[in-house]
């Protein structure tokens, strides 16, 4: 590429992109670094008391203030935040650790146990261990402090497993969830009956029916899906199925086209014999798209050892593999060069992944 | 070699007194590894280090007038959460998570477009930045353009054409490939000269293909 100048600055100065970088310098960041060891602490105690961004602004400003202005300020939080742990009788360590949610009604009467959340009755609590069931007519919104949202459908069963400072779980048990999370990667966790879904940033719905099959679909984002060794990536616009006995199956962008959904269809949860396997493949592998790269990665590990090569083939095809990464490796399922390949593609950084996954996997450890 | 030195403290936070320094020597892992054991001046100086991708990531997704606010947030959230962080190799591309997802909770909640149209390119001339003037209206037209574009190539040309990150900068911060980082540079100036009007150089060269090494 004759590119270098916008690549790293070196080279001939391209005249036209250095006039964009002089106009658009303008909106470059340009704030001093802000006294975090003074702000971090009480900024943490107004935000719990609701009073939000614009009070953050009054208090601390966005801009540097004159010193005694600063040291006022942050002992008037100072002082706010005596006076309150005072007053409410709650120790420093119960307002870190809120071990349950709010729960808001949008339409008829959820239920968190035997309570039901009427119309006037306020927000209720979903508390750790406790379940939210939906009806027919109801609809309701549950808020994780410092997490984001999950949108609660008609129909739904679900529980609070965890409600750390560290990381959120639910357990959905049947019907339909919208996440919308701002947590960071991997502390938003739901468990399905045949999958558990990690949010990586940061909007999905989720639906699991009866039988315990699920439909995970994200908007925003990417999300992880996970049972014992078996995992799916899914991100913005793709969707990914989850069966009994199965787990995840294999993600596919909602967009392609309805010959190789089909066909990728008979392959995720087989039902056909390996002739017609074999031709399902040929579909899917001729029909893919430069995105259903996402789909043939995922192939490379769920298709029998004579069939990976001409999936790594036509992989490579849409879009070439890194240079540390081989054909026999891949062939081989090397899971470095696969996760490699897989940050190519663009669709989310895998390590974020593989670091929520060992933590979580020491978590089961200490459990077991 | 120059020392910083932070004495400030506050509610249930230890003291922690650090000398750091000036250059680069200090690696992002040694650096996140201390803040997570409460060094203060550690994380201010990894702010100092990932501020611009912050503001950058933000900038490609919310109005101007909002950002810094943003930014404030999403490290007072980076540092409220750093210990969960286990592979402090990944703090680039977990801020640049972070700041995306905060991205998107402030569109929810304000409900404003994402995707820059004619539309939402009027409401980004009504939320002025800078002082105002012909120059900055040009400005603010071109931002806008590039806002126009698929996200992957307006973060990035954001990144280096209003932050002045490099290639090789965008690609360790955010930890992105460089080879991503430069097809996105690449095919995001194409598409950004296509919206301003202005010739390609690449079509202008008799016998000049895509010569992308990707």
């Amino acid at each position: 590429m004759k590119d270098d100048y916008l690549w790293d600055g070196s080279g001939e100065c391209d005249p036209e992109i250095r006039k964009l970088e002089m106009a658009l310098g303008r909106f470059r960041h340009d704030r001093p670094t802000p006294r975090f060891p003074a702000v971090a602490e009480a900024a943490r105690r107004v935000r719990w008391w609701g009073l939000g961004r614009a009070a953050w602004r009054r208090v601390f400003g966005v801009r540097p203030l004159p010193a005694f202005v600063t040291v006022s300020a942050t002992l008037l939080a100072v002082g706010v935040v005596w006076l309150v742990l005072r007053q409410s009788k709650r120790t420093p360590v119960s307002l870190v650790q809120r071990p349950e949610c709010d729960v808001t009604r949008l339409a008829g009467a959820p239920r968190v146990g035997s309570k039901a959340i009427g119309e006037g009755s306020g927000a209720g609590k979903l508390a750790v261990g406790q379940t939210l069931v939906t009806d027919s007519s109801s609809r309701a919104n549950i808020t994780m402090q410092g997490f984001g949202e999950v949108e609660v459908e008609p129909d739904t069963r679900l529980s609070l497993l965890e409600a750390g400072s560290a990381q959120k779980r639910l357990a959905l048990e049947r019907g339909t969830i919208h996440a919308a999370i701002w947590a960071p990667p991997g502390e938003f966790v739901v468990d399905t009956p045949f999958a558990v879904a990690v949010d990586l940033g940061c909007a999905y719905t989720l639906h699991v029916d009866d039988s315990g099959s699920g439909l995970l679909r994200t908007t925003l984002g990417w999300v992880g899906f996970k049972l014992d060794g078996r995992e799916s990536f899914i991100p913005a616009g793709a969707v990914c199925a989850t069966r009994p006995g199965t787990g995840p199956g294999i993600p596919y962008f909602e967009d392609a086209p309805e010959q190789f959904r089909a066909a990728l269809a008979q392959l995720d949860f087989p039902a056909a014999g390996a002739a017609e396997r074999s031709a399902e493949l040929r579909v899917v592998l001729s029909q893919a798209r430069q995105r259903d790269a996402l789909t043939l990665w995922h192939l490379l590990a769920r298709v029998n050892p004579s069939e990976r090569g001409g999936v790594y083939d036509r992989l490579a095809a849409l879009v070439p593999p890194p240079p540390q990464v081989t054909r026999e490796g891949v062939l081989r399922r090397d899971q470095t060069m696969l996760d490699l390949w897989w940050n190519k593609l663009g669709f989310g950084d895998i390590g974020l992944w593989r670091a929520w996954e060992r933590s979580w996997s020491q978590g089961e450890n200490h459990r077991n | 070699m120059r020392s910083q030195v932070d004495f400030h403290s506050s509610i249930g936070e230890r003291r922690t007194v650090s000398a750091w320094p000036a250059t680069e020597a200090c690696d992002d892992a040694s650096l996140v590894n201390a803040a997570q054991e409460g060094d203060r001046t550690a994380f201010g100086r990894l702010y100092e280090r990932y501020a611009r991708m912050v503001h950058g990531i933000l900038l490609a997704r919310v109005p101007f007038s909002e950002v810094d606010d943003l930014v404030q947030d999403v490290f007072l959230l980076a540092l409220g959460r750093l210990r969960s962080l286990r592979d402090v190799a990944r703090f680039g591309a977990w801020l640049a998570a972070i700041t995306r997802n905060r991205a998107h909770d402030h569109h929810r909640r304000s409900r404003e477009l994402t995707e820059s149209t004619e539309d939402s390119r009027q409401a980004e001339a009504a939320n002025r930045g800078p002082a105002s003037g012909e120059g900055n209206a040009e400005a603010e037209d071109i931002l806008a353009a590039v806002r126009g574009l698929p996200e992957a190539y307006r973060e990035t040309l954001i990144l280096r054409l209003v932050e002045g990150m490099t290639g090789p900068e965008i690609a360790a911060r955010t930890g992105l490939t460089p080879g991503s980082v430069r097809v996105n540079l690449h095919r995001g100036m194409r598409q950004l000269r296509e919206k301003l009007g202005r010739p390609d150089p690449e079509k202008q060269e008799p016998g000049a293909g895509s010569q992308e090494s990707e």
